[in-house]
């Protein structure tokens, strides 16, 4: 096994806050949320489980002798991940076809679905959907979304169908970063100015050491 | 559609800015060494960017001091050759052939004239390159002529435009190792899904002037290179989708000496270069690296 400190990316004589700290980082970055639909799920999947063994020996381990105090914080993402997976009432529920093309397009068999949805007589809200979700498999985001938006103005009252447009929205994702704005603040002969100014100041301080 | 994929250098780091430049000057040199002047002229950011994810799980890099006409007066730290540079250099002169071969069968006039002697000044190198990449070469024709022929046929639909062009770069994730190559396709999906669709919009007021296809002009049903807010924002957020998904990707590579200049490139790097494009005010033509890292539009 690998060592569980490498795996969180901290050092061994690291305080239990910063171990937690580093842990709660990774469990965010690779929490299935991140993933749904992804064809990569799997391994992110596969890496949440290292970390979330990796955190519980460290845990266990400095508790000598593996109290249960640990399994407060694993539990509660751990158990988010199992049910984020199962994906709800939703798939159980759906007719015949539907549930076949729901489980080929989770299974990443992305031509069979295709096939059946093509084949499919009625076009409504669920189709709608699964056409959106084939789609972002396939990294087809912009037709995706049209889909989506179809499945939701169809059916407004079904959250799965807008959870998936908002997650094409970004909703909920880690990595939009807000540092540098939207374009609304780009431009413009002030920010001109202003970069002229540092620059003038950047070369003196070069100039002066 | 090169020099889209580019780290946002005031967020680097100086140490990761010197080995990124240093990385950029390696991939010159090693275009050089295998390809002669011809090869030096193609050098990209781009492929800068795939050396990078090619490095594998390799924790170091070896640099040197080298010579160049840029810097004819002062040796410059440079990467020494290694095996993701070849690779990445191969990969540079098999694309820039057949872009120039694209180009030469579709324009008219003096960009023709060009294209030609372009094709003409690479052949040798594209002779030499393809022997050694046989598969990447063979998906590289194969996915531009898919594209030209969408082209023709002035697909409506974005993404299948795009897909072309998403897949023949994620092709290049075949030159990675058995563990990273999954992650490295998909990765490299998005990565092409941003550059051919950041270019399409780029070249809008370009190609409606001209009367040419382009993908997000036919996707939106535009005739004035000025779009509303309205397209912007759904072309915006259609490559920060990608953006999202080739972050998620790049998380699950291993680490490598790289990493950070890397997550740089995806994190900070493209959604920049995706505002920028919207705005009008992106530069493409400024291919060599700043003296110094270059402050950003809002001054910080």
């Amino acid at each position: 096994m690998q060592d569980p400190y490498k795996v969180l990316g901290v050092s061994a004589n690291a305080s239990d806050e910063e171990i937690k700290k580093a842990y709660r980082e990774l469990a965010k970055k690779y929490h299935p949320d991140n993933y749904v639909d992804n064809p990569l799920s799997d391994l992110a999947q596969e890496k949440m489980k290292e970390i979330n063994e990796a955190y519980d020996t460290i845990t266990r381990s400095r508790k000598n002798g593996g109290q249960a105090g640990s399994s407060g914080y694993t539990g509660g993402y751990s158990s988010g991940y199992s049910s984020g997976y199962s994906g709800g009432s939703a798939y159980q529920q759906a007719g015949g076809t539907y549930a076949q093309i729901r489980s080929a397009i989770n299974a990443g068999n992305l031509q069979y679905a295709e096939q059946m949805l093509d084949s499919c007589p009625t076009r409504d809200a669920e189709w709608n959907f699964l056409m959106g979700s084939l789609y972002y498999r396939k990294g087809w985001l912009d037709d995706a979304r049209s889909f989506f938006q179809r499945a939701v103005s169809m059916d407004p009252s079904n959250g799965e169908y807008r959870q998936a447009l908002n997650m094409l929205n970004g909703a909920g994702s880690p990595y939009r970063q807000t540092g540098y704005g939207p374009p609304a603040q780009q431009g413009g002969c002030d920010m001109c100015d202003m970069c002229t100014a540092m620059m003038c100041a950047n070369m003196m301080c070069g100039g002066c050491r | 559609m090169f020099g889209y994929v580019r780290p946002l250098a005031p967020e680097l780091k100086v140490k990761e800015f010197e080995r990124f430049r240093a990385c950029y000057c390696g991939l010159c040199h090693e275009l050089g060494k295998e390809y002669g002047a011809a090869g030096r002229s193609i050098l990209n950011y781009d492929f800068v960017f795939l050396s990078m994810l090619l490095w594998g799980n390799r924790e170091s890099c070896d640099y040197c001091r080298r010579r160049c006409l840029p810097g004819l007066f002062r040796k410059k730290c440079v990467c020494s050759s290694a095996p993701a540079l070849t690779t990445a250099a191969g990969y540079s002169v098999i694309l820039a052939y057949w872009k120039a071969v694209d180009n030469r069968d579709d324009s008219r006039g003096g960009k023709r004239l060009l294209a030609r002697a372009v094709c003409r000044c690479l052949n040798r190198s594209y002779k030499k390159a393809s022997a050694l990449y046989p598969a990447f070469d063979r998906s590289v024709r194969e996915r531009l002529e898919a594209l030209g022929a969408l082209e023709t046929e002035k697909c409506p639909s974005l993404d299948r435009a795009a897909d072309q062009f998403a897949l023949l770069l994620s092709s290049a994730s075949e030159a990675a190792g058995e563990d990273a190559r999954r992650v490295l396709e998909q990765l490299l999906y998005h990565v092409g899904r941003i550059v051919y669709i950041a270019d399409a919009y780029a070249d809008l007021e370009e190609d409606l002037k001209a009367g040419r296809y382009n993908p997000v002009a036919v996707r939106y049903g535009l005739t004035s290179p000025e779009p509303d807010d309205r397209i912007k924002a759904g072309v915006r957020e259609t490559l920060l989708s990608s953006v999202d998904l080739a972050a998620a990707a790049l998380a699950l590579l291993p680490k490598s000496y790289w990493t950070p200049v890397t997550e740089n490139i995806v994190l900070l790097g493209l959604p920049d270069m995706i505002d920028r494009v919207l705005a009008g005010t992106y530069v493409t033509a400024g291919k060599r690296l700043p003296k110094r890292p270059q402050l950003g539009q809002n001054g910080e």
